[in-house]
């Protein structure tokens, strides 16, 4: 019921990933992979989990860091959301993960939260998830029968739980390099040290006879995982960006999602929210391209 | 049951070598193990940053850091910013323009500061109060700790010149 | 002007507990160590009402490293509360659970991972009983007994009639009523509460404990654990904020003690800060109705108001909360005629204290609320009608309150001027408001016989002084403003008066810190033990200066005869004298306490209740979101008349954190339960205080006043702006789009639902 001191665990050091998942393998679902460990410290100081052997996965060399390639971007699994805060690369090519970086939780927890992290305690509300949905972001995950990617799109299973198994481990994040511009907005209660009650993550590829060629709509607190609006996004590909298209767009997105009331917010208001948030992202796109 | 762990940890330039239990956090080693209790802890689950510190530089909320995660980590706590009897600027801005009322929150605050201003020597309100986000204050209404930042940030540049 | 007057008062001096708060040195109650000292923890129950049939703590008992366990029984069984009337809680629950998150076993072991392993292994048989959460609910016939020393689910009432209430309304030109009300707040300070206690060979008890008022808290005690005063002693370590939280006696306090006693070994209890929002003070939730008649120049001619405060399972300080929601109705306007009935209910929540600025806050809200809605009706600017209805100097409000000086309308006219009210109305940006309230508060109340305070200077050899006093530095800054009144007094530098321990071996009566007192009634204590230093100084110099003691001035460190400073003695050698020459150690004693003021009837609810009514205009800038309902607050401007500012940073400090605090309440807060009365937000992720990034940029501007009676003209300060700011924030909404909401707390989502009946309604 109430926060305790953490429990007691057998505390493990691999340097390398296969090192890793063979730890994951022999304790069989006993141990938990400690990254930032913002969200599993937490967890296991209320008893929601008490895992025999911690797996530290910050010991194993090239798990972090933000690295240019020429389809796009790597980033390590372990990159922290301070660094991708910081990042000027992803700050001018990946703007949705970057507005969405330096609104997540407060200063002293984006040190330490890393961006696999937040993708694999797969909570509704994970800031950095639409994002990576919208830039068709690709997550590589690497178990005992070797690696395999996924797009993020699909990487979430429910409330807290993955497409990884219990012996996977995912390595890092790829996102191609984005056509078009992209934005994330996130209503909070406070404007700081929260999270979201709705999210919303819309990239826009527009030609310059102003049809959209291309749009992705992520969102997230609003559904059991962050999920695509993909009803609404076919409103809007192939056709020319005004405003009553965007309000058409954020309406669907509204239908679209499936919040449910809890302490936080109503279902109503989540869904007038994305309605809201949606079109504002759109118009706000739109206008910055003209 | 558990084994102690190996753990090489600078504390304000200070290196120790502990042996440690691994389910101990940094906040609990610093106050409890190295008795440095500047460092304050409230909620245990990072929503208050009571107990934030310099990790590398960088602030962290120390109950939410395993203290064998801060292996050949440099930590900067409350107690290792002054110098002998000379105070850090922060330290003197909080003092003089009321950032400071009940100081249960002033380490963290402090720290949260020092790091705001190692990065950005210049920070305009807006970045103080972001800077800050994460650490909550009930006394002051906040207005005084940004004038004391502010402040802070004007002596670091006249003593530099 | 004034300051000049002045060597140390009025200047902002550096606050005497600045450098070891600054470098980590100050010793809260959580971070004392003592020799073989033990952890506590403590079990809570997961019910908000249930019978406890039975509790095991045998296999506890023997897990290795546990010391001792103990329950309600272990206690005498003999209830404390605020009043004799009330004494309505045990140190622990015995037959039944009231709350959710109540502690109903206690453990001390060798460390706290083993006192936290010992709960788990406690067993508690409940028996559940139909819980009681609302007002509503309390007041149901068939409703459940939540207080089982108490007959009725009622736990106080105030009932007044002031003037001729039916005659004013008969005058009014125009009649609103209008319904109010506030959600639970929890008290939000960000240091846990956490002791340290421990016994001697002897029996004697020593608690450091973080407590806000030591002298209730230390009798309390005594009187539940059935032991003389003198077999405890209490000292207060630094305390991480209290703002009304913090003044009885918590089962921490008494767990943590009685574990020493069994054990013989010191024991610390530090609890983690869900346990504090799920189980501690609260502030009450209220429903209140006000009924305000007006002429048609918006001239108050009656008020009539009913209200409710749910206030959960003990009475704690709510009798004063419920007197004091109508008595301060009479106030920051003028009011000729009032009715008031309210009543204060037990039921199956967290127990209620009350929060900054205590309920005074709830009745600034409501009567700053429905003259803001007068105004609009009449179509009168917010601004001219609270210059109205402004109190002024020389008042006497209806229910007896005498209002020596008024800044009232000085603050309102500086805090629109400085907001830029006028030409806010003439235009603004879509969605723009400014809030505009005023309010005031007491500075420190005389409730009972017992209500003073006590200072002990002991001015040492080197010329240097010891101040004690019966006080709590809780972050408010009274230590250094005592420093600097005996310095004052004395004549000599701020740093030689010296901040000795909070003890109750040594000074210990003060009724605590709250309603604004401790500069006002400890600050007027600190001058009599100075002068009373004084008179024996001027003994002394007197003799050697061959001159009338009376004729003697104190300053610069000197002595002087008053007109030829020439004739004078270092104040050092004076002292000197009196030491190395007369073998007589100095000792300067002090109390003050409001004698002059009627103590409280608290059947008819009539007193002059105080001294020192300090006074605030509070206007905020706002912008508000209408597509998410999303409230931005700008900026704050208050004109505060807190008379002579002793320490004009530290006031400053004060009145925004005030404020600030109740931006929470206004928009952010609130304690939720589901329909057993489960807190279902009792951690600082989902109970939303603000941050630097929700508050104003504030400014504060100083009306300077003299009062009376008050140290050096001074007035209380630092609640007003907490009695301002919920009124100024719905203000302002309705201001900027148009709606109001009355229940507590503002969220989007309310805003959203008003402006879209608004809409529809057109």
């Amino acid at each position: 019921m109430f926060i305790k001191r953490l429990p007691k665990f057998t505390y493990h050091t691999p340097s390398t990933i296969d090192e890793a998942i063979e730890l994951l393998v022999r304790y069989n679902g006993h141990a938990k992979v400690l990254a930032g460990g913002t969200d599993l410290l937490v967890a296991m100081k209320k008893r929601s989990v008490i895992p025999s052997h911690i797996v530290n996965l910050k010991t194993i060399p090239g798990l972090s860091g933000i690295t240019v390639t020429g389809e796009g971007v790597t980033i390590g699994s372990l990159t922290t959301v301070a660094e991708i805060e910081k990042s000027p690369l992803i700050k001018e090519n990946f703007k949705p993960l970057w507005d969405a970086a330096k609104v997540m939780a407060s200063p002293q927890i984006r040190t330490l939260a890393t961006i696999g992290g937040n993708l694999v305690s797969a909570v509704p509300s994970a800031d950095l998830a639409p994002p990576l949905m919208v830039m068709a972001a690709t997550a590589h995950i690497k178990g005992p029968s070797g690696e395999r990617v996924c797009p993020v799109d699909h990487l979430f299973a429910g409330p807290s739980t993955t497409a990884l198994k219990p012996s996977e481990i995912l390595t890092h994040i790829t996102i191609p390099l984005q056509n078009g511009r992209g934005i994330y907005l996130k209503l909070m209660r406070r404007a700081a040290l929260d999270l979201a009650i709705v999210g919303v993550a819309v990239s826009l590829t527009v030609k310059e006879d102003n049809i959209c060629q291309d749009a992705k709509i992520g969102l997230g607190a609003v559904a059991p995982t962050p999920i695509r609006a993909y009803k609404a996004e076919r409103e809007i590909i192939g056709n020319m960006v005004t405003e009553e298209v965007a309000q058409k767009v954020a309406d669907t997105a509204s239908r679209e999602c499936a919040p449910i009331t809890d302490i936080r917010a109503t279902e109503d208001y989540r869904r007038s929210m994305v309605r809201t948030l949606t079109k504002r992202a759109i118009m706000n796109l739109w206008e910055g391209n003209r | 049951m558990t084994n102690l762990v190996p753990l090489n940890i600078t504390v304000n330039g200070i290196e120790y070598r502990l042996y440690i239990e691994p389910n101990i956090t940094l906040v609990d080693l610093l106050r409890e193990k190295l008795g440095l209790t500047g460092t304050k802890k409230s909620c245990n689950e990072g929503e208050c940053g009571a107990c934030t510190v310099l990790m590398e530089g960088r602030p962290v909320a120390s109950c939410m850091v395993l203290a064998i995660d801060a292996d050949n980590k440099k930590i900067i706590t409350i107690e290792g910013l002054a110098e002998g009897e000379k105070l850090h600027p922060l330290q003197e801005a909080f003092i003089k323009y009321g950032g400071i009322q009940c100081g249960f929150c002033t380490p963290g605050m402090i720290l949260s500061a020092k790091a705001l201003l190692d990065e950005n020597p210049d920070p305009t309100p807006y970045e103080v109060r972001r800077a800050i986000s994460g650490n909550l204050c009930r006394c002051t209404g906040y207005q005084q700790i940004v004038d004391s930042v502010l402040k802070a940030a004007d002596m670091i540049k006249g003593n530099q010149v | 002007m004034e300051n000049e007057r002045y060597q140390v008062v009025g200047k902002p001096v550096e606050r005497t507990d600045g450098r070891v708060k600054a470098t980590g040195k100050a010793r809260y109650a959580a971070d004392l160590v003592a020799p073989g000292m033990l952890y506590g923890k403590i079990l809570r129950s997961p019910y908000a009402h249930a019978k406890i049939l039975n509790i095991d703590t045998e296999k506890a008992k023997r897990l290795p490293g546990v010391m001792a366990v103990i329950t309600g029984k272990d206690f005498p069984g003999i209830p404390f509360g605020t009043r004799p009337d009330t004494r309505d809680q045990l140190p622990m629950p015995i037959t039944k659970v009231h709350h959710f998150g109540e502690g109903v076993a206690a453990v001390a072991a060798i460390d706290e991972e083993i006192a936290e392993e010992a709960l788990d292994l406690i067993s508690v048989e409940y028996e559940e009983l139909p819980v009681v959460l609302t007002a509503e609910d309390a007041l149901k016939p068939d409703a459940p007994l939540v207080n089982e020393f108490s007959k009725s689910n009622i736990a106080y009432t105030s009932d007044f009639v002031f003037g001729d209430p039916e005659a004013g309304f008969k005058e009014a030109d125009y009649i609103r009523e209008e319904r109010f009300s506030s959600q639970r707040v929890a008290v939000g300070f960000i240091e846990p509460h956490a002791c340290l206690a421990e016994v001697d060979a002897s029996g004697r008890i020593l608690l450091q404990g973080s407590k806000q008022s030591p002298y209730p808290t230390w009798r309390h005690m005594c009187r539940a654990l059935d032991i003389p005063l003198s077999k405890m002693r209490l000292v207060t370590p630094f305390v991480g904020g209290a703002f009304s939280g913090k003044h009885d006696p918590f089962d921490v306090d008494f767990a943590a003690v009685k574990l020493a006693q069994i054990t013989g070994r010191p024991v610390k209890i530090v609890l983690n800060y869900d346990e504090v929002l799920a189980a501690y003070r609260q502030r009450n939730a209220m429903d209140a109705t006000l009924k305000m008649g007006v002429k048609r120049d918006g001239r108050i001619t009656a008020l009539k108001a009913e209200c409710i405060l749910e206030g959960g399972p003990i009475a704690g300080i709510g009798p004063f909360n419920i007197y004091f929601f109508g008595a301060w109705l009479n106030l920051p306007y003028k009011v000729p005629a009032i009715e008031y009935h309210g009543k204060l209910v037990y039921s199956n929540r967290a127990p209620c204290g009350t929060v900054r600025g205590q309920e005074i806050v709830l009745a600034q809200y409501a009567v700053d609320s429905l003259l803001a809605i007068i105004a609009e009706d009449l179509g009168i600017d917010q601004v001219e009608i609270r210059a109205i209805n402004a109190v002024t100097s020389n008042w006497k409000t209806a229910n007896g309150i005498v209002v020596d000086v008024s800044g009232l309308p000085e603050c309102i006219e500086r805090a629109a001027e400085i907001i830029g009210w006028k030409e806010s109305r003439k235009s603004r940006p879509k969605g723009r408001g400014i809030g505009f309230s005023c309010a005031s508060h007491p500075s420190g109340v005389r409730l009972g016989g017992h209500f003073g305070s006590s200072v002990l200077l002991k001015l040492q050899e080197d010329g240097k002084v010891i101040i004690t006093h019966g006080g709590t530095e809780i972050g408010q800054g009274c230590n250094t403003i005592f420093c600097q009144m005996a310095a004052e007094i004395l004549g000599i530098p701020f740093e030689d008066v010296i901040q000795g321990p909070s003890d109750s071996d040594t000074a210990i009566l003060d009724s605590g810190m709250f309603s604004d007192r401790c500069t006002y009634w400890d600050g007027n204590a600190t001058i009599a033990a100075a002068n009373d230093l004084k008179r024996q100084l001027a003994d002394i110099a007197s003799k050697k200066l061959k001159a009338n003691p009376d004729e003697l001035l104190f300053k610069d460190s000197k002595i002087y005869v008053k007109d030829n400073p020439e004739r004078a003695i270092a104040f050092i050698d004076a002292v000197r004298t009196a030491y190395y020459e007369l073998g007589t150690p100095l000792y300067g004693r002090g109390y003050w306490a409001a004698t002059d003021i009627d103590l409280l009837n608290w059947k008819t609810g009539r007193g002059n209740l105080a001294h020192g009514t300090d006074f605030i205009a509070t206007a905020i800038e706002m912008e508000v979101d209408e597509e998410t309902g999303v409230v931005r607050l700008l900026k704050g401007v208050s004109g505060d008349d807190a008379g002579q500012p002793i320490h004009p940073v530290m006031l400053e400090g004060q009145v925004n954190g005030g404020s600030a605090h109740m931006t929470g309440h206004a928009l952010l807060e609130e304690s939720l339960y589901d329909d057993k009365g489960r807190m279902l937000n009792y951690s600082w992720r989902d109970y939303k205080q603000p941050t630097a990034l929700d508050t104003p940029e504030y400014i504060v501007e100083h009306i300077h006043t003299h009062d009376p009676y008050g140290p050096f003209g001074a007035k209380g300060a630092g609640e007003a702006s907490s009695c301002s700011t919920l009124a100024a924030i719905a203000n302002g909404i309705y201001d900027a789009v148009g709606v109001r909401i009355k229940d507590l707390p503002i969220t989007p989502e309310k805003i959203l639902a008003e402006i879209k009946k608004k809409k529809e309604g057109k």
